[in-house]
């Protein structure tokens, strides 16, 4: 690197760092680097990309997590939204991922962290919750799905059915989704009791879906997509659970297949491998 | 590798929109009679769901041409190669008239701000932006299309003007040039600095895209906002600029507070009206800005975000 380079590293590092944190600039140092404006100092030339760097990326995470937004309030939102910007700004091109370590964050930097778990406040599991499903949504939102492609009829082999690409299998503290779409509805929901809840998320038809299940589903779907085989799952949840295997198998056959293959749980993997 | 006006079709695409998430039902429904649509590369380039398969729609009626905001051509980061051949993909994918991104920096050591951010313009700058365009017209396959960003500061060190700049640096890399003429607007008011003289320094044979926008005059500044229609004085630029650029490829951006697509519509037809002479341009030689008490956010990009609440149900299982 030569020495123009040099200074214009130096540059950059220093202006990036003026905008993260605006309060670590000296005007010295800003009047050393800028000019004047006609009508402005160097400082309120510099303030102007100032504001508008955080107003940005908060209004975007306003609008990737907007059910957290609605739950916390604005104000309150906001104080985390520009919190967490500024201890983990973006580290990609595109702004779809702005959000992705914001319900990793939320949960790092609670303010009752260094509380016993047992004396934790409830709401912000909670929210930790609700970050969480939204962020899952927001990335299957756009991630490779299966469209355009065959979908499994009926008379599909359970032995070329594994998971769709564009499927998420989760479990939250709260019934997040039914708050989540409480929100979507225009309602103004309480905050829901505590209870563990399992889903599926998947896309289909662009659209997306989340589908409460058991927990006993939710396992046996998980070790689906750690086999990629539902005969050899079967025959494993069967063990693990204590059921007798043709039970399993029946309730295979005559309860969930055909809903979850009408709902886009599977696809064949002779259509997706080839 | 640098031919890109001229031949066929050449840079004279028309009048074309801002392909903007929020119009995506519009658009599919009724093709409506625009020339060319504008989409943002980052929005596209790593799409598995709707966005990808709707552009490419798109593109199976309109040309397109992509435009990005992230390529950081003046960072003092290494290139993202990686970026670069999503971008190509994406690019071969949709037949792109051309790729196009801004003569800024959007970020350092790994941190991206999403904004477009200055550089000083020296004959540093310009010897690591020319080798940075080379290795990307490389990676790409294709010249690459650069366009003067709205600027609010300047820098001491800069010992060049933006278009002796913009010359050189096609000059030497063979880019050519998208001339936003809001942003000449903006950032010569910010600078203190005539537009008119800008326009008659920019080297207008390397010029294939125009871009108008709305701006927010603040009466100490201007900030380029593009939420609102495109002022009396920025149409009467764009009419020089389209002369002189010989026609070239005129775009309207339109990114906060989105209205239908027919207002986006109607006033981007406002250019035709302008180029034919019949527009108030024509008769408001002084234009009183409009001076707004709370200043709005600059380069906006939430609309880079699609609205997913409203594309999502919860099911019984």
């Amino acid at each position: 690197m030569n020495v123009g380079q040099d200074r214009l590293q130096w540059l950059q590092r220093w202006m990036l760092g003026a905008l993260i944190a605006p309060d670590g600039v000296d005007a010295d140092t800003i009047a050393a680097t800028l000019l004047p404006g006609p009508k402005l100092s160097p400082s309120a030339c510099l303030a102007i990309y100032q504001r508008s760097y955080i107003l940005r990326l908060r209004k975007c995470l306003e609008e990737q997590f907007p059910a957290s937004c609605h739950a916390l309030g604005t104000t309150l939102f906001a104080d985390f939204a520009n919190e967490y910007l500024r201890a983990r700004p973006s580290d990609s091109y595109t702004l779809h991922e702005l959000g992705r370590r914001f319900p990793e964050w939320f949960e790092e930097n609670r303010p009752d962290r260094d509380q016993p778990p047992e004396r934790r406040e409830s709401w912000i599991d909670f929210m930790v919750d609700l970050a969480g499903y939204e962020r899952d949504l927001y990335r299957l939102f756009d991630a490779r799905g299966h469209e355009g492609r065959p979908w499994p009829d009926m008379l599909a082999d359970d032995g070329t059915l594994i998971l769709q690409p564009c499927l998420a299998l989760v479990e939250y503290r709260y019934p997040v989704a039914g708050y989540y779409h409480e929100v979507r509805a225009g309602r103004s929901p309480q905050f829901p009791i505590a209870m563990h809840s399992y889903a599926v998320i998947l896309r289909r038809d662009f659209r997306t879906h989340t589908y409460p299940v058991t927990r006993l589903h939710h396992r046996f779907l998980s070790l689906v997509e750690q086999t990629r085989h539902v005969p050899a799952s079967l025959e494993a949840i069967a063990a693990e659970a204590g059921y007798p295997v043709d039970e399993v198998w029946r309730s295979w056959r005559h309860e969930v297949r055909r809903p979850w293959l009408e709902a886009g749980f599977f696809v064949e993997r002779t259509v997706i491998e080839g | 590798m640098t031919e890109l006006r001229g031949g066929a079709a050449g840079h004279r695409l028309g009048f074309g929109v801002g392909l903007r998430n929020q119009h995506f039902d519009h658009i599919l429904a009724t093709q409506p009679p625009v020339d060319w649509f504008e989409a943002i590369s980052e929005n596209f380039m790593d799409s598995g769901g709707r966005p990808r398969a709707v552009l490419r729609r798109i593109a199976e009626h309109y040309p397109v041409v992509l435009h990005g905001v992230s390529l950081s051509i003046g960072s003092t980061d290494p290139l993202d190669r990686d970026y670069l051949a999503r971008l190509r993909r994406l690019a071969d994918e949709v037949s792109a008239r051309w790729v196009s991104d801004h003569l800024c920096w959007t970020g350092a050591l790994g941190v991206n701000s999403h904004d477009l951010l200055p550089l000083p313009l020296n004959e540093e700058t310009l010897e690591h932006v020319s080798a940075r365009v080379a290795q990307a017209q490389e990676l790409l396959g294709r010249p690459l299309v650069l366009e003067n960003p709205s600027t609010y500061v300047r820098f001491r060190q800069s010992t060049l003007d933006e278009p002796a700049f913009l010359r050189e640096l096609s000059r030497v890399t063979g880019c050519w040039l998208l001339l936003d003429v809001n942003n000449v607007y903006v950032s010569c008011f910010n600078a203190g600095t005539d537009p008119l003289d800008y326009l008659n320094q920019f080297p207008f044979d390397r010029v294939v895209q125009l871009h108008l926008a709305g701006h927010q005059h603040c009466g100490t500044h201007i900030v380029d906002t593009h939420d609102r229609p495109v002022s009396s004085a920025v149409w009467q630029l764009f009419r020089q600029a389209w002369q002189r650029s010989e026609q070239a490829a005129t775009l309207l951006e339109w990114d906060g507070d989105v209205p239908a697509f027919e207002r986006v519509h109607a006033e981007l037809m406002r250019a035709q009206q302008i180029i034919d002479g019949d527009a108030p341009a024509e008769v408001e030689a002084a234009p009183r800005p409009r001076l707004d008490s709370t200043e709005a956010v600059s380069t906006p990009v939430a609309f880079l975000v699609p609205e997913i609440m409203s594309n999502s149900v919860v099911c019984s299982s």
